[in-house]
């Protein structure tokens, strides 16, 4: 709490800066992508920074499609995509192939994950796959006012650390932290923090040597893809989208994008 | 023509296809758990809870005296007739400030201007006594009633209540084939199932949502109380004497709405085992920690969310529905109207059911609400008997303040005790209102649930109406 | 106004129409279900079963004739023959005295049979709660009914699955399928650790009774006895004694394991309130989406989890599962294994009621 009022007064704090532009939004110089778990006040993030009252209510599963807004922030101007909330990015629904596809495809130059803070282990397991995927990620420890009721105490810079990404920590209902979060996507998005996403080192003996084989293939074929583990896997998991993308090159035609970008 | 690339990606599908058989079926599981083991060592550095005895002692012994044996149900039941109480008693008021207002106010002036401008009476039907007259019945009758229910539900949910109401009501639903939260649904339902069909988002099952879209009809919603009530009322209150008439017609409405769960466990448990059987079915549910409700946005997200969308789905469908009520009553072949041409043809068959032709064609006319029935059966009793002197002319809809007079209508269109019992049956039991069987669509995505919905309830009602008709016509003669 | 029956006929006319209602609409005894049974038997269907069978002779290296083709699709000789002799004439079949071979073709009509059940059965087991006894039946007429194309648009959609519930592996579109591997569990010794890769659905009489036993691919068995007879093993926490012939019909692979990972489970249905132990994993029977369901819950080897409330019934249990409260149904409490978290005394003694109990 006093780090976010310290703050107030360091040179980072831009407030008057943020302009909320709703959904009309055409031009923009930073795409962003807001990820998390179902009931995780992802949408609330996502009401603060565009100043839409996109409502989800209590019913879950009814952003089944993904919604959009934006903002303005020192100068540049952001969209944001609000995915689809969802407990994990392996398995074949509807709302995960979504997600999962936009932020491989879609390529954000952030992805914002908010996490419930007071059940964060659990949400831990979505934020590891995410990472999977995407090398620039900020996640949002949301419901922080929740978690300090419940005395749950989280070391942010440990966190932090361990997942190679910024931590923020919010109170999204009461609007807190949300400063500080637009600040952190910028530093991200502009390349000022460098991210080291935390990847999973090992599945088992057999899993690793069929992910290897599969990457050393893929490697002839597609340079300059960073994530080339990811599709691996998603290759064996049968994923039709990548299965169609190594086949049709389509997955070459994002590497080059990347490099040109 | 294939390039080399194409050629070199297909090996490459080819190989993934040969390591996975080499991996056998359990690898993916193998991949979730080696994420949540990096999760856990991670959870486990960052994260430190203290004294997570005391943190949760409050939750703890409220959860052992909600879910208790002895104390679990007498305290749901006592909150949810609170919250009906208050719906019931809350609602008259402003329900009469508005009929008075839209009804007995703007009626008349509206009619007033078009004959001012010279109108012709055709179209002055068909929009004021036609389409306006649908849509001020539906706001008058169904906003507050919702208006007042669903902010109170949502604050029960909000609290955390409801999820302990599922979760105690399991075991019983569990028994029809059903999800705990059908509960929750069902509750939802008394209060509109239009709402009450949206709702069953929370079941996050295919199987156990569809059971639940498909039964929340069996709820007795609010447009339907009225009608009950005042049936009950004329016929049942009045065969015992005046001091018990209020009792006794409240015991009638009541076992209506009773025998509508009893009838939504049993379809749902018929459900189960027939034709959703081989739908997917999963179950967990989960209890939030107990948190303060947000007032402010708990109102705004049940007016919005949930009291907005019903009544302009309502309206929407009322106001055609309200120019088709005037057309069957003023478009005459010959001597008769439409009206009367259906009744006179039904009416035969009607019997069979305990029913008659007026009913049948007010349950058809007025599918878009449920409110409508009663002024719609109303001006058809007139019509088709009639009477002259009372309502509003030919093809409006009207109410009368004495129960009395609407008794000497009733009955002079030859009603007895035997058809208001299969009315209160058939009311409980037929298709859903029109804006219901949209909602049903909009969630189903499917045609054939929607027909199954509808088809559903509208047979089992004219069964029930059928033999208890019969039977008792068997047992007084 | 009079009604013209009176109410003993109407009772009985509405009675009849009743009746007769139900028996049209019965869902899988009633008329229209059985009809649309009846006419799907037809000549492709059969000649479609042949191949298949053949197919399946030629992968696992059994000789096929005649006789066996005939027992197999439970037709007379004389049928079975005219099927044969019209795949033949149409290419797919070559007949060398007893031995029939597939030619290319029926090779790959074969295949596309194949992978349409296959995949077909997955989806039952996945996507639907169609009972495991009914999968195969149902792939059977799905497989007749359904193109290459239909299929694949299907398997898409489930991530491309290889293997069928039963452990099979599914031939892909161009009709690339592994070869066969794995040993009968009758094959195995006293001690040997394996896990079981398929569980043949044929004959259904034998079927019934393995799934009765809860076996499933993907359990590990540990084999504690052999007789010329019977073999006894431990899977899924329990002990089994089945008869040679049955166990035939089991695929394993062997594991090279010294320890078994654990030859009694407790499941999570067994936990007391208040008490607290480890997740050791899912039982292999639970599978689609009530799987994905439990691991996202954070359901997966090695989680802590404690029962903590339970339903004015007794049944939904709520556990205390990564930090959130959640209730499952015992049901679905007795697919998951766990590793009791009290001292060495108390688990002993635990354990001891628990087979007690069972």
């Amino acid at each position: 709490m006093s780090k976010q009022r310290a703050c107030e007064n360091c040179q980072a704090y831009r407030k008057e800066h943020l302009i909320r532009l709703g959904i009309g939004i055409d031009q923009y110089d930073y795409i962003i992508a807001l990820a998390g778990n179902p009931n995780t006040g992802k949408s609330t993030v996502f009401n603060n920074l565009t100043g839409l009252r996109q409502h989800t209510g209590n019913w879950p599963g009814k952003t089944v499609t993904r919604a959009e807004g934006g903002y303005s922030f020192a100068g540049k101007q952001y969209k944001l995509v609000d995915l689809p909330g969802t407990y994990s990015l392996l398995s074949t629904s509807k709302e995960e192939e979504v997600a999962r596809d936009f932020i491989l495809f879609g390529r954000p130059d952030v992805t914002v994950i908010v996490a419930d803070a007071t059940r964060l282990e659990r949400n831990l397991n979505l934020v590891l796959q995410i990472l999977e995927i995407t090398d620039k990620a900020v996640l949002c420890l949301n419901l922080m006012d929740e978690a300090e009721r419940n005395h749950i105490t989280i070391n942010e810079r440990t966190l932090s650390k361990a997942l190679g990404i910024p931590v923020v920590t919010a109170v999204a209902r009461q609007k807190k932290g949300m400063d500080v979060l637009i600040n952190t996507i910028e530093n991200v998005a502009t390349g000022k923090y460098m991210c080291k996403p935390h990847r999973v080192k090992s599945f088992s003996p057999k899993l690793d040597h069929a992910v290897a084989l599969l990457v050393e293939k893929l490697s002839k074929e597609f340079k300059n893809i960073p994530n080339l583990k990811w599709v691996a896997l998603r290759l064996l998991e049968g994923d039709q989208r990548i299965i169609e993308a190594v086949r049709t090159k389509e997955l070459g035609q994002l590497g080059e994008d990347l490099k040109s970008a | 023509m294939y390039d080399h690339q194409e050629i070199e990606n297909d090996e490459i599908i080819s190989l993934t296809n040969t390591l996975r058989w080499e991996l056998g079926i359990d690898f993916h599981d193998k991949i979730i758990e080696s994420i949540y083991a990096d999760a856990t060592k991670i959870a486990k550095q960052s994260i430190r809870v203290e004294d997570a005895k005391n943190s949760t002692i409050f939750d703890q012994k409220v959860d052992s005296i909600i879910t208790s044996k002895w104390f679990g149900f007498p305290i749901m039941f006592l909150l949810l007739a609170i919250v009906f109480w208050i719906t019931v008693a809350g609602a008259n008021i402003p329900s009469s400030w508005l009929a008075a207002l839209l009804l007995d106010t703007v009626h008349p002036f509206l009619k007033n201007i078009a004959a001012q401008i010279g109108m012709p009476w055709w179209l002055d039907g068909v929009l004021i006594d036609g389409a306006y007259m649908a849509f001020a019945w539906v706001v008058s009758v169904m906003l507050p009633p919702m208006a007042i229910f669903f902010p109170l539900f949502t604050l029960l949910e909000d609290l955390g209540y409801l999820p302990r109401v599922a979760f105690n009501m399991d075991s019983l639903f569990r028994k029809a084939g059903a999800h705990g939260k059908q509960a929750l649904t069902m509750s939802m339902g008394f209060g509109c199932n239009a709402a009450g069909v949206v709702a069953t988002r929370v079941i996050d099952s295919p199987r156990e949502r569809l059971i639940a879209i498909i039964t929340n009809n069996f709820s007795l919603c609010n447009g339907r109380w009225p009608t009950q009530i005042l049936i009950a009322t004329i016929f049942i209150g009045s065969l015992v004497p005046p001091h018990y008439a209020g009792l006794v017609s409240a015991a009638a409405v009541v076992s209506i709405a009773v025998l509508g769960i009893v009838f939504s466990l049993l379809v749902s448990w018929g459900l189960s085992k027939s034709i959703l059987r081989g739908e997917a079915s999963t179950f967990s549910l989960e209890l939030p920690p107990y948190r303060p409700p947000r007032i402010l946005q708990t109102l705004y997200t049940s007016l919005i969310d949930r009291t907005m969308l019903v009544l302009w789905r309502a309206i929407v469908f009322a106001i055609p529905a309200g120019i088709v009520i005037w057309l069957v009553a003023n478009i005459y072949i010959g001597e008769l109207s439409l009206a009367e041409y259906f009744i006179d043809w039904s009416n035969p068959f009607a019997l069979y059911f305990g029913l008659n032709g007026v009913i049948l064609l007010a349950y058809i006319i007025a599918i878009p609400a449920n409110e409508i029935v009663i002024p719609t059966i109303l001006m058809l009793t007139v019509i088709n008997s009639g009477l002259t002197g009372i309502g509003e002319g030919a093809g409006v809809m009207f109410e009368l303040d004495s129960v009395a007079d609407t008794k000497r209508i009733l009955t002079a269109g030859g009603w007895t005790l035997l058809t208001a019992v299969n009315l209160m049956l058939f009311s409980l039991l037929h298709n859903p209102c029109s804006t219901t069987l949209y909602t049903i669509y909009k969630e189903t995505k499917s045609m054939k649930w929607t027909t199954i919905s509808a088809l559903l309830p509208l047979t089992l009602g004219f069964i029930v109406c059928f033999f208890v008709t019969q039977l008792w016509l068997l047992f007084s003669s | 106004m009079e009604l013209i029956l009176n109410p003993i006929t109407s009772l009985i006319i509405g009675t009849v129409f009743l009746i007769l209602l139900s028996w049209i609409l019965w869902p899988r005894k009633g008329l229209i279900s059985l009809w649309s049974k009846r006419s799907k038997n037809t000549k492709q269907k059969l000649q479609e079963d042949a191949l298949k069978f053949i197919f399946d002779c030629e992968y696992k290296h059994k000789s096929c004739g005649l006789h066996t083709i005939s027992g197999n699709m439970n037709i007379s000789t004389n049928k079975a023959a005219k099927v044969l002799g019209q795949l033949q004439s149409i290419g797919l079949i070559v007949m060398k005295e007893d031995q029939i071979r597939l030619t290319d073709a029926g090779r790959s009509d074969a295949l596309k049979i194949i992978r349409i059940h296959r995949i077909w059965e997955r989806y039952l087991a996945d996507e639907t709660a169609i009972d495991n006894l009914e999968w195969h039946q149902g792939a059977d007429s799905q497989e007749h009914l359904m193109s290459l194309k239909e299929v694949d648009v299907l398997a898409a959609t489930m991530g491309n699955p290889v293997f069928d519930p039963h452990g099979d592996p599914i031939p892909t579109t161009n009709g690339e399928l592994p070869t066969y591997q794995g040993q009968s569990l009758s094959s195995l010794k006293e001690g040997d650790i394996a896990r079981i890769t398929h569980i043949e659905d044929e004959p259904s009489t034998i079927y019934a009774q393995l799934v009765a036993l809860d076996l499933h691919p993907g359990m590990e068995v540990y084999i504690m006895d052999v007789t010329d007879e019977n073999i006894q093993f431990a899977a899924n926490g329990k002990e089994c004694i089945l008869n040679i012939l049955f166990a035939s019909n089991i695929t394993v692979e062997k594991l090279s394991k010294i320890e078994p990972t654990q030859k009694k489970y407790q499941t999570l249905s067994s936990l007391n309130v208040g008490d607290k132990a480890q997740v050791i994993g899912i039982s292999p029977k639970c599978r689609g989406q009530e799987r994905i369901r439990l691991m996202d819950l954070g359901i997966v080897p090695g989680t802590e989890i404690s029962a903590v409330l339970k339903s004015a019934f007794g049944d939904p249990t709520a556990y205390k599962i990564m930090g959130a409260t959640i209730a499952i149904r015992k049901k679905q409490a007795d697919n998951i294994y766990i590793k009791s978290m009290l001292n060495k005394n108390e688990q002993t003694a635990s354990m001891r009621e628990l087979s007690g109990v069972s």
